[in-house]
């Protein structure tokens, strides 16, 4: 983690020129933030919260419009934002765990909240300005007018919730939400607060999607409804997850850099992006369900052990294959 | 009146719409979120035959036939891993899937398509009929769609395909057990979804009009009566196409546009609160 982050902090003495390739890397962090957030609702909690461009923008709108209409300091303002979001991702998942929701149930849930925040914000033209949107110049931490500040205030949320996540799943927490991603009923009876930990973790990825969806705000200089909305955000996050790999630390963020690089291939065919979108969801989700990240780590295993220790290559084998045999069915 | 007439038009229309995603959730399992993309595929089919010459009638069966088959692909292969599974794997398999196909679809549609719109006239625009001016577009679309539910009722308990149909909404195990063939039920109650989400469309089209990229508020709202009529109950979802058609007319032209989607949305996440299986479903 410590090599990737590394990397990422390193990456724009290479880009550092281009503003555009500057603003990729930054969205692309954007992205990868998002889906760290989306990997502990969905990978580790089943929830399936469709709401990640909604949470997104009601962290963006909420910053924006305190400091334009109540005169906040931006730093506060973020911060209010983060919290409106956390709460309001908590609060759903506290409903949905309360009413015993499966993952359909939550699926549109969220999607019509998703649906109903976007119309508000459409709706609401005094306050928001309606699908024109809203200039972000000069209201918030000034990240707009500067890229490498942008950069870096991005790397630095992701880092730190990768850093939290890694804590997290070391500690006795972590051994909780392993049991309560296997099996929810057995994972209660052994004692273990199912209702607390998918509310905390659904409030703490609302919270890191808020805090990104506010600073995203900034840094764009500019919001709509239509730049959080669920085929520019969730559809992303998804297919970045699943490409990546769900449940792994680091399928996020590589999920993030290879559907960045993606998209800016099929960026120049307009409409065909959604197309693409659709096609890259299906077939991930048909064929290759676990991801880039636990793929190369059994690759990298598999070679480091044929370097190291080609005696026992023979034993650890075939214990691989059964292990990628019951990953893969899963 | 004309506002209520138009709700009751509507309410027949979301009821097309709808009838087909609730029969293939209570049958297969799966909630289909391309659904409304099967629909305006059927709309563009007829379209584009309309475009090139050939008669409404061809045109309309085409539609209807294209929307059924777009369907039955879906059914024959995208859908089949998500068969293999139960429960709730199946169930956010098919979701997933049919969440990318719609987003393909849309991608195709709006980048093959971008200009293309199914509008049908109907001549004269508007009759008189006992003392009120009623448009005559409303009263095809509705005679359409209450010839269409005719057909459907006849099939479902007329014909013994039908009755094994509705046998195996009720208990899979069982009428897998007296010899129901299911998984060519599926098969044809995913072709008549297609279908009659092609009606709906034609409906649209004769409505106002019919875009290349409506698939997502289609599908939306067959989700919204789906989920207020119970995702298991034809007659819940019957009454919820109604109350929800007279809903959106009123609101729509008392309030205006975003305030009635809100609206609409926000009774179906209360349906989901206070009874999830439906606002409206029948229990017996």
């Amino acid at each position: 983690m410590v090599a990737v982050a590394m990397v990422f902090a390193a990456l724009p003495l290479w880009l550092g020129h281009s503003p555009y390739q500057m603003r990729i890397a930054t969205l692309m962090l954007v992205l990868a933030s998002y889906a760290v957030g989306f990997n502990l609702l969905f990978g580790h909690t089943n929830q399936l919260f469709l709401c990640v461009g909604a949470l997104a923008s009601l962290g963006g709108y909420t910053s924006v419009l305190l400091v334009r209409d109540l005169k906040l300091a931006p730093g506060l303002a973020v911060a209010l934002a983060t919290a409106t979001s956390a709460a309001l991702g908590g609060f759903l998942s506290y409903v949905s765990v309360r009413r015993g929701f499966g993952v359909l149930f939550v699926g549109i849930v969220t999607l019509a909240v998703s649906l109903i925040l976007h119309n508000l914000l459409l709706g609401l033209r005094e306050l928001t300005n309606g699908e024109t949107g809203i200039v972000t110049r000069g209201l918030g931490l000034g990240l707009g007018d500067d890229p490498h500040r942008a950069y870096y205030a991005v790397l630095a949320v992701l880092v730190a919730a990768l850093a939290g996540y890694r804590w997290l799943f070391s500690s006795a927490h972590g051994a909780a939400l392993h049991a309560l991603s296997e099996d929810e009923v057995s994972a209660e009876l052994s004692g273990i607060d199912v209702t607390r930990y998918k509310v905390a973790c659904a409030a703490a990825a609302s919270a890191l999607v808020g805090l990104v969806g506010a600073l995203y705000a900034d840094l764009n200089g500019f919001i709509s409804p239509s730049v959080y909305a669920v085929g520019h955000v969730d559809i992303p996050v998804l297919i970045a997850l699943l490409l990546g790999g769900v449940r792994t630390l680091l399928g996020p963020v590589v999920g993030a850099a290879l559907f960045s690089a993606v998209d800016e291939l099929v960026r120049p065919f307009g409409q065909l992006t959604v197309l693409a979108y659709g096609v890259l969801l299906v077939a991930l989700f048909l064929v290759f369900r676990q991801g880039v990240v636990p793929l190369a780590e059994r690759a990298a295993r598999r070679g480091w052990m044929a370097v190291c220790r080609p005696a026992r290559v023979d034993v650890s084998g075939p214990e691989e294959e059964v292990a990628g045999g019951i990953e893969a069915g899963r | 009146m004309g506002v209520v007439l138009d709700g009751l038009v509507l309410g027949l229309q979301l009821a097309l719409l709808s009838v087909g995603i609730v029969f293939v959730y209570g049958l297969g399992g799966v909630l289909n979120l391309a659904h409304g993309q099967v629909a305006v595929a059927g709309g563009l089919v007829a379209a584009v035959l309309l475009q090139a010459g050939q008669p409404p009638f061809v045109g309309g069966i085409g539609g209807v036939l294209a929307a059924g088959l777009l369907a039955l692909a879906l059914d024959q292969t995208l859908l089949q891993p998500a068969y293999r599974r139960k429960g709730e794997e199946r169930l956010l398999l098919a979701l997933i899937l049919t969440l990318g196909t719609s987003f393909a679809l849309d991608g195709l549609f709006t980048f093959r398509f971008p200009n293309l719109a199914l509008s049908l006239r109907v001549e004269p625009p508007s009759v008189e009929l006992a003392g009120v001016r009623v448009r005559t577009a409303s009263l095809a679309v509705g005679g359409l769609a209450l010839g269409t539910f005719a057909l459907l009722l006849l099939f479902l308990k007329g014909t013994r395909f039908g009755k094994a149909i509705r046998c195996i909404i009720q208990n899979e195990a069982g009428a897998w057990l007296c010899g129901v063939d299911v998984a060519r039920a599926r098969s044809a109650t995913l072709f008549l979804s297609g279908a009659l989400a092609g009606v709906a469309a034609l409906g649209q089209g004769f409505f106002s009009y019919l875009g290349p990229d409506m698939g997502p508020e289609f599908t939306i709202l067959s989700l919204i009566v789906a989920v207020v009529g119970g995702v298991r109950s034809l007659t819940g979802t019957f009454l919820a196409s109604l109350l929800l058609g007279m809903v959106n007319a009123l609101l729509s032209y008392w309030v205006g546009t975003y305030l009635t989607w809100i609206a609409l949305l926000a009774v179906a996440v209360a349906t989901l609160l206070v009874r999830p299986e439906g606002l409206l479903a029948y229990w017996p």
